[in-house]
């Protein structure tokens, strides 16, 4: 398991190396990747009566972190769905992708979207759960917005990003919430009388349903999934059926076992999800895109899905696990069709498109398949778990059941529209010749339409996969099976209702669309995101002009009186008793004479120059304490620092104007002399009060150790390498970015606008400068 | 010697005869002696960081002398490759099972040498020297190649 976490990450780097010499024949070694992930169907035909395994690898032990990979039944299933659908994408994309497609980038992303989501449904250990999902918002980010160019793709990847990062925050209090609560931070090491027990638990839940909600599309986070569309087809397919937009789902299922209980867990959860399959249902019949038309199905039938599993009973989790199944089979055939359309007409508009069907036979027959899957007409999958979900939702109520067959119908309605573009006489954009697909398109799409008609034709084979995770998600009591005919129910009856309730709406599709254009809201969750955007920018960019447009003594003012405040309110709080000042060290008298000198020397100066010099000064003679005090090792660092610092400031002031003194009034004088006695003696009490130890010093650990452990006798440099290497591993990446940052500033500095905000005057590139791409 | 190149502006503060004179030993001299202290870090003053700063400060009287930079490679490219050093030192010792950075170091003796210590400790260090090295030439570079005819425009 481990492994089919792992693989494909190692293989998103070969392939972003490979993509430049394989070309589209990258996709072949990306499938490789998801190979571990496929063969996990081995212990998944164990089950549901083998016991799970489980692969820890250890991390930060005393964290209570590992790379804890749990492989129950659920988990498998959905690890091996994710095995198949990346695999079908990878080898579809190698016939899709166009010949000016950055290969390797593509492969890389996919390959590391599929890894963090095989990592989520398999582990075990929460905060790595969280690090996963985290990890999926990022993927996807750079999935959608892969065409970067188009700024469309770029809106969708942002509202993507922001969307599910703000459940993900949600999701790592829960996480800590949990941990706290429940003793553990294994999911199946939690100890559950003790969660139910603490009053975190319902903060918890509620901070694991945000998550879910924003991840799986539910009302009103959904804005994000429609425009997420803007990522390449084959990458649409894979996230819409089996990863990112599951993720929501799969943690709902997981911790429904422990938020169950509660009355809170299903009376948010199944509303949530009914208004959303009914509301997705119901745009997504009034889309011409095929692709909106399919992300906002992809909506609706998520919210079938978590009302499902927000039941929170054995039927109701069997019914969703068939259902995910029967959804990943139709939904990723159908996006594969709808590539296939556009990649052989070059549009995805319903009203430009007609009569498809003689021109690309086998398309259609795909197509019909996943479709009728969709809409839950026999003898296909989705039939039958649709008349289940009726089932459940009969056990309900009245109010339950007629929500679930006014979405069913909405979807029988929008699915038979998505058809239309097969019948009829034959439209298409001039100069597109629609043929047969080739079969690397076709041979994906139609491998998942016959599944989805063999989960009807066999309902066996169905109900064996769903029943695999019986013991994982707590349905080995339900007695339910997939069956087609199960004799005259109140369910069949109502299938029949959403089939008269289809035929209408397609029927009156004139009077739907006018209907359509008076409900539409003038307020709908997109205008809230982008006035929320918008708020924000306006927002910063009015604060900043408010505080960073001072003066530079202003600023400094600012900051040297918080610094007093700060120092000052330590001290007040924490009074030392300090330390009786011994006799001082004569050797630092006239470390301390240069220091006060370069201070005043800085003030007297009357040009920049030497007031660097003499700035300076107070640095070396800072260096020279150190060496009194031997430590040679600061020394060395502040003497180098220092002579860099000065030669930095003189390279600044060379594109400086002339020097001149701000005026300053008598008042502003006695103020500033203030802030500057105020913030030196705040310092200085601090420094005093830090002298006395309150603990024993660490010190002499190290020099005994620094020798023995870390082979060296310079203390500092084996705490520099070794003790605390990480920090200095920390310490550096910073450096490396302040270096980045300050290049960048910089060089847009160079590209500085002409007067007047003119066209931009071209600097010539100097040596040693590489040409920005 | 690097070839001279042609630049499009003539650089400030460089073209003098004596700066070159001593920036051509005193550039050898420093280069050498932050190496030194690079080598010597593990048991005596010194190290990557001291060493970095000390090569940045010869390179850029280098530059400043000569008007053109001693390096083949622009130096903020110095700045991932010094972090992928130093971070994959620290890796091998968890591949093997021990605590993530955890050093290394054992004693070669050669009769030409003597005693010898290795420690791996010196590949992490040799990470943080290529940081700093590029981090603050990337600076200098950048702030001595702005023009100072060039009147850069404040807010507007």
């Amino acid at each position: 398991m481990t492994l089919a976490v792992f693989l494909p990450f190692l293989f998103a780097a070969l392939c972003a190396w490979l993509g430049t010499r394989l070309e589209r024949r990258t996709g072949y070694v990306a499938a490789l990747a998801f190979v571990p992930a496929l063969l996990l169907a081995l212990p998944l035909s164990g089950m549901p009566g083998a016991s799970p395994a489980l692969e820890v690898t250890r991390w930060v032990p005393t964290l209570g972190l590992a790379l804890a990979f749990r492989g129950d039944g659920f988990s498998l299933l959905f690890a091996v769905l994710i095995g198949v659908i990346g695999t079908l994408a990878s080898l579809y994309a190698v016939a899709y992708l166009s010949e000016r497609e950055r290969f390797g980038r593509f492969y890389a992303y996919l390959l590391l979207f599929g890894g963090s989501m095989l990592g989520l449904v398999l582990s075990d250990n929460l905060v790595v759960l969280f690090g996963f999902w985290e990890m999926t918002s990022v993927t996807s980010f750079l999935l959608i917005g892969l065409w970067h160019t188009r700024s469309a793709a770029r809106d969708g990847a942002v509202k993507a990003f922001l969307v599910s990062a703000l459940g993900g925050l949600a999701l790592l209090a829960a996480v800590a919430l949990l941990g706290i609560a429940g003793g553990s931070t294994t999911l199946s090491g939690l100890d559950v009388e003790a969660l139910r027990a603490s009053p975190l638990f319902t903060p918890a839940l509620l901070l694991t349903l945000l998550a879910a909600f924003t991840k799986s599309a539910q009302l009103p986070f959904h804005l994000w999934l429609p425009t997420a569309m803007e990522a390449p087809t084959p990458v649409s397919a894979f996230l819409h059926s089996a990863t990112m937009v599951k993720a929501g789902v799969v943690l709902v299922a997981k911790f429904g076992l422990l938020f169950g209980s509660s009355p809170l867990w299903g009376g948010i959860i199944v509303p949530v999800g009914l208004a959303t399959l009914v509301w997705g249902a119901w745009i997504a019949l009034r889309q011409t895109d095929l692709k909106a038309l399919l992300a906002y199905s992809t909506v609706s039938q998520l919210g079938l899905l978590m009302s499902l599993y927000g039941l929170a009973d054995a039927e109701g989790r069997f019914t969703a696990t068939a259902h995910l199944l029967n959804h990943a089979a139709f939904k990723a055939a159908l996006f594969f069709v709808v590539g296939i359309i556009d990649h052989e007409t070059g549009t995805r508009e319903v009203p430009r498109l007609g009569g498809l069907r003689k021109a690309m036979p086998l398309t259609f027959a795909a197509a019909l398949l996943a479709s009728l899957s969709m809409a839950g007409v026999p003898p296909l999958g989705g039939f039958i778990s649709k008349e289940l979900f009726y089932e459940a939702m009969l056990h309900r109520g009245p109010v339950f059941i007629a929500v679930a067959v006014l979405g069913s119908a909405l979807t029988f309605a929008y699915s038979f529209r998505l058809l239309r573009v097969f019948w009829g006489p034959p439209r298409h954009p001039p100069g597109a010749e629609p043929h047969e697909a080739p079969p690397g398109l076709l041979v994906p799409a139609g491998l998942l339409a016959l599944t989805a008609l063999a989960f009807g034709l066999l309902p066996g084979s169905a109900e064996a996969l769903t029943r695999t995770a019986q013991n994982a998600l707590n349905f080995a009591t339900h007695r339910g099976h997939l069956k087609l005919w199960h004799g005259v129910t109140p369910a069949l009856l109502a299938t029949l209702l959403t089939w008269g309730l289809g035929a209408v709406l397609i029927g009156q599709a004139a009077q739907v669309g006018v209907l359509g254009r008076r409900l539409t809201p003038r307020v709908n969750a997109n205008t809230v995101y982008y006035a929320l955007t918008e708020g924000v920018n306006v927002l910063s960019s009015r604060l900043i002009a408010r505080t960073q447009g001072l003066a530079l003594p202003d600023q400094l003012r600012i900051m040297l009186g918080a610094a007093a405040l700060i120092a000052g309110y330590a001290v007040w709080r924490a009074p030392q008793v300090f330390h009786p000042v011994g006799t001082p060290p004569l050797a630092l008298l006239p470390v301390a004479a240069l220091l006060v000198a370069g201070a005043v020397g800085v003030l007297l100066a009357r040009s920049r120059l030497t007031a660097v010099v003499v700035t300076g000064l107070t640095g070396f003679g800072s260096a020279a304490a150190f060496l009194a005090l031997r430590a040679p090792d600061l020394a060395l660092t502040q003497l180098l620092v220092e002579a860099v610092t000065v030669i930095l400031f003189l390279l600044v002031f060379r594109s400086l104007p002339r020097s001149r003194d701000l005026p300053r009034t008598r008042w502003r004088y006695a103020l500033d002399l203030l802030l500057a006695a105020s913030a030196g003696l705040g310092a200085t009490l601090l420094v005093l009060a830090g002298v006395r130890f309150l603990a024993p010093p660490i010190s002499p650990y190290y020099l005994a150790n620094s020798y023995r452990l870390g082979g060296g006798r310079n203390v500092v440099n084996v705490l520099l390498v070794d003790f605390r290497g990480f920090d200095t591993l920390g310490e550096i990446t910073v450096v490396g970015m302040v270096a980045l940052a300050v290049l960048g500033l910089v060089r847009l500095g160079k590209k500085g606008r002409a007067p007047g905000g003119g066209a931009p005057t071209p600097v010539p590139a100097t040596p040693g400068e590489k040409e920005e791409a | 010697m690097s070839p001279e190149r042609r630049t499009p502006t003539p650089p400030p503060l460089s073209g003098d005869p004596i700066l070159r004179t001593v920036s051509r030993a005193v550039f050898a001299l420093v280069i050498l002696f932050a190496l030194l202290l690079l080598w010597r870090g593990h048991n005596a003053p010194g190290g990557g960081f001291i060493a970095g700063l000390m090569t940045a400060c010869a390179l850029i009287l280098h530059r400043i002398a000569y008007g053109h930079t001693a390096l083949r490679v622009d130096p903020a490219r110095l700045v991932p490759w010094g972090l992928a050093l130093s971070f994959v030192t620290g890796l091998v010792p968890y591949l093997l099972g021990r605590p993530y950075l955890k050093s290394d170091y054992g004693y070669i003796t050669t009769a030409l040498t003597g005693e010898f210590e290795w420690a791996t400790a010196l590949l992490f260090d040799l990470g943080v020297y290529l940081v700093v090295v590029g981090g603050s030439l990337a600076i200098a570079y950048g702030l001595i190649e702005v023009n100072p005819q060039e009147r850069v425009e404040g807010d507007e």
